[in-house]
């Protein structure tokens, strides 16, 4: 009979042994997993980001997986429709009881918070909060800060020669807010819609939150937030009894969102129905474009969304403080090539305000189609062939594809680029610090409320700050900002009287090449076949609408 | 052999005899054609894309179009999809997804990722040497000093070192007094990747030196006044070359290898300058539709790097008997 050496049995054994433990700890990643993903199964969904939000605290978030959450916790005095399409540009009283009373030809502003209201920790809600909630907003150099700078006092606040905003004044007694404006401002009401000013208590501290977040009213709230990893919302349980009308109540309990590296991991989680949701704000790979179409039918659709994609030039600095160097620049360019990078998911354009806006220009584009040679001939006129360049890029697909074609086109231009592709974390808070000196980049606005402004302001000198500028190319034109302040003044019932003269404001920054807009974004609304994809909302401001969103039966 | 060793009594130099072992290799001599064909080509990539393939390695084509066997194509399809190797001058390997012509970004990627390696092989020669001899020589505190501080780089993984170094220097560059380097300068990696390398080197060579300094010959200098230094340049350091010449094959070939894979990580070569790892990293996105965007550089990577492996043993087994004798059993 055949036997058995001891030694290798004991070898066959221990490896026996092995493979089980590593069968169990396989298993049990695997169950982990799936349990983190799915908890408490029926009520949680999870989406995977890899544009994670510059910042989920309420007075500083700007972005656009920022406002998605920051919507559905932080509620503002007013707000707008939970629809899709133009419905959803429709403001509505949120915290306030009615739309504002405007007064003193547009300059006085009133508004009424509801009785009874609470933040998700239970504190009662002031009307002094949305005072403090703005001066915070204001501290912590929220991105569009600007738009608070009409209210009296904001500037001296800013400065830091007032201790409070002058221009608000509240009584808590009869829940009432006035924000009184040193101008008309045509569109302030949809300002107060911004969950930036949301009401937070006074007790916040006045520096940006990365794991505390502070209670708002919602029909959501924030819980085990870790910075660049991960944050989750979950169903406010005392919003229910507010019976705010026209904000749902939500019907998942959680919804996580998961920072991921790379945009291909996340479609492919999403395809195989490992992860819930595809983040609005990010691209799909081209590679799994026709995969996703033939495969996940039914789950998938592009949704047209206004915005503007665009390289802004820094007038400060040299090479782009100089008209030809700007023009050369806007020469290089071909809007046809990046809009094949972005995988088709971008109308070529060259005006800031997109199509669908009040004050889109029909006017034919200043530098539309792409001329090397004349480009090359605009920068040897200006002496500046080889000027050194540095070109900022985030380090995602596919904008880091998009910043290597700019930096080779300005490189056939005839400069000297060197293509700098930041994390997608920082890159707002990196090319909006002056002391980056950032000479030319990648910059991109989606709609915050349907008016011309909300994009000009990205060339809007009161918008220049040291830290988290937003004109992110300095842009300062006296003629600019003369028309600026008097456009914005007109009313937003007005608007469209006006039109012809927002469209001759974006016309004269392209046809100075102030910026190199290139094209707008279509996004896309991508589930597992978990969530029920008719009913979930698309927004026209903030997107996936989560309060919107159902699980299949 | 006997025959061999008669041969190195009658007065042939070892380096002769190591090029007779060397000659009689045919893998190294394959290995040696294969590697030099590759250098030759990445040396004529100006050539190639001046004439053959009339573009530029940063060159964009996205909205061109092609004739490919008698059908006009895109060279980028309106989702994004580069063209595939065509086997004509125009995208020979295909386009990448900027429409930029691959072939030529190889060759280009393949001049970049050779300078990196080379100039990153110098670096790490030239400063291991100098640590490992005045370590080795002077032993005492600055041994212990040199020693520590290689301790140190060898503690934290090269590819993480490379990365946190690489990331850093890669937006601000190097700003020392008058030193200045640019984030983009192909000198960045070279500098980052000879750094983290020298331990590999020096503390074999230093073990050397140590026992080199113990030898009669050195002592026989000292005995006649002779310096530390002169002793270090004139009597040890001659018998560190064979070690030396083992070593800079292995650390080219090493030093390719990380590049491409800070490249791929994005702390080496910058985009849009093409180097075999950024092409890798650049093609990954688009795998499923356009393979030959990774396949592409990474043969080109694994050739090369197997041929200077290849021939780095083949330079061991003929500077060391010892090992032919082993390989011969």
């Amino acid at each position: 009979m055949k036997r058995t050496n001891p030694d290798r049995r004991h070898w066959t054994a221990a490896a026996a042994v092995l493979l089980l433990v590593v069968a169990v700890l396989t298993a049990a990643a695997v169950s982990a997993r799936a349990a983190s993903n799915h908890r408490s199964a029926g009520t949680s969904v999870t989406v995977d980001t890899s544009s994670p939000p510059n910042s989920i605290d309420p007075q500083s978030g700007y972005t656009v997986s920022a406002g998605e959450t920051d919507w559905l916790v932080y509620t503002p005095l007013l707000t707008y429709a939970h629809e899709s399409g133009v419905a959803g540009t429709k403001l509505i009283p949120g915290l306030a009881t009615a739309l504002p009373t405007v007064t003193n030809r547009g300059k006085t502003y009133t508004l009424k918070l509801r009785a009874g209201l609470k933040y998700s920790d239970g504190t009662p809600v002031l009307a002094s909060d949305v005072k403090f909630a703005i001066q915070r907003a204001i501290k912590v150099n929220w991105g569009a800060s600007s738009f608070l700078m009409p209210i009296a006092g904001a500037q001296a606040y800013l400065n830091g020669t007032a201790s409070t905003i002058s221009g608000i004044t509240t009584n808590d007694a009869t829940r009432t807010v006035t924000f009184n404006l040193t101008t008309a401002v045509g569109d302030f009401a949809n300002v107060l819609a911004f969950p930036a000013t949301s009401p937070v208590p006074q007790s916040t501290p006045m520096t940006v939150q990365t794991t505390q977040m502070p209670p708002g009213v919602g029909p959501y709230m924030f819980q085990n937030v870790v910075p660049n990893q991960s944050y989750e919302i979950t169903k406010n349980p005392i919003f229910a009894s507010f019976h705010i009308p026209g904000i749902p109540l939500g019907n998942i309990d959680t919804i996580k969102t998961v920072i991921v590296s790379n945009n291909t991991t996340e479609a492919e989680d999403v395809l195989a129905n490992r992860v819930d949701a595809f983040d609005v704000g990010d691209a799909v790979p081209p590679a799994l474009l026709g995969q996703i179409q033939s495969q996940a039918k039914g789950r998938f659709a592009k949704e047209t969304v206004a915005s503007t994609n665009y390289f802004f030039l820094n007038e400060r600095l040299p090479p782009f403080n100089n008209i030809l160097a700007r023009q050369a620049a806007a020469y290089a360019i071909d809007r046809g090539a990046l809009a094949r990078l972005a995988g088709g998911f971008v109308a070529p354009s060259c005006y800031f305000i997109p199509v669908g806006i009040v004050g889109h220009p029909n006017a034919k584009c200043p530098y539309a189609s792409p001329n090397i040679a004349k480009a090359r001939a605009l920068l040897k006129k200006a002496h500046l062939v080889g000027a050194k360049v540095s070109v900022y890029a985030m380090a995602k697909s596919p904008r880091q594809e998009e910043g290597q074609y700019y930096a080779s086109a300005l490189k056939q231009a005839g400069f000297n680029p060197q293509l700098k592709l930041i994390d997608p974390a920082i890159y707002w808070t990196t090319i909006g610090n002056a002391k980056t000196r950032a000479q030319t980049g990648m910059g991109g606005q989606f709609l915050d409320f349907p008016a011309p402004d909300d994009f000009l302001l990205l060339i809007d000198a009161r918008n220049i700050h040291p830290v988290k500028s937003n004109n992110f190319g300095n842009v300062d034109d006296p003629w600019i900002q003369k028309r600026l302040i008097q456009l914005e003044a007109v009313p937003a019932t007005k608007l469209q009287s006006i039109a012809s003269q927002w469209a001759a404001v974006d016309e004269y920054q392209a046809r100075k090449a102030y910026t190199i807009v290139w094209g707008s974004s279509q996004l896309v609304k991508f589930f597992s076949n978990r969530i029920d994809f008719s009913s979930a909302v698309f927004h026209p401001l903030f997107f996936d609408d989560y309060s919107t969103w159902k699980l299949t039966k | 052999m006997p025959g061999e060793e008669l041969r190195v009594g009658t007065g042939v130099g070892p380096y002769r005899l190591a090029l007779r072992r060397l000659r009689r290799n045919v893998a190294a001599l394959v290995a040696a054609v294969v590697f030099v064909g590759i250098v030759a080509c990445c040396l004529c990539a100006p050539l190639y894309a001046h004439y053959v393939a009339h573009t530029g390695p940063l060159d964009n084509h996205e909205t061109e179009r092609v004739k490919v066997g008698g059908h006009i194509r895109d060279v980028v399809s309106l989702i994004g999809i580069p063209i595939g190797p065509t086997w004509h001058s125009h995208f020979l390997l295909g386009a990448d997804f900027n429409g930029r012509d691959v072939a030529v970004r190889l060759l280009y990627g393949g001049r970049n990722s050779l300078i990196v390696g080379f100039s990153a092989t110098a670096i790490t020669m030239f400063a291991a040497v100098l640590i490992a001899l005045f370590a080795g020589y002077y032993r005492g505190w600055i041994d212990s000093v040199l020693a520590r501080m290689l301790d140190v780089i060898w503690a934290y993984p090269a590819i993480l070192l490379g990365v946190a170094i690489g990331t850093s220097l890669s937006l601000g560059g190097i700003s020392l007094g008058p030193l200045k380097i640019s984030g983009d300068s192909l000198y960045i990696p070279a500098l980052i990747i000879g750094f983290v390398n020298i331990p590999y080197v020096a503390k074999p060579i230093r073990g050397q030196v140590i026992a080199l300094r113990e030898k009669e010959f050195v002592d026989a200098a000292r005995t006649l006044d002779a310096g530390g230094l002169r002793i270090m340049m004139t009597e040890i350091l001659p018998n560190l070359s064979s070690t030396i010449v083992v070593l800079v094959p292995l650390m080219v070939a090493n030093s390719i290898l990380l590049e491409a894979g800070l490249s791929y990580l994005g702390a080496g070569v910058q985009p849009p300058n093409p180097s075999w790892g950024t092409m890798i990293s650049d093609g990954v996105r688009l795998i499923t539709t356009s393979p030959f965007l990774v396949l592409v550089p990474g043969v080109a990577l694994v050739l090369t790097v197997l041929s200077i492996n290849i021939l780095g043993e083949a330079v061991r087994d003929a500077l060391d008997p010892r090992a032919v004798t082993r390989t011969r059993r």
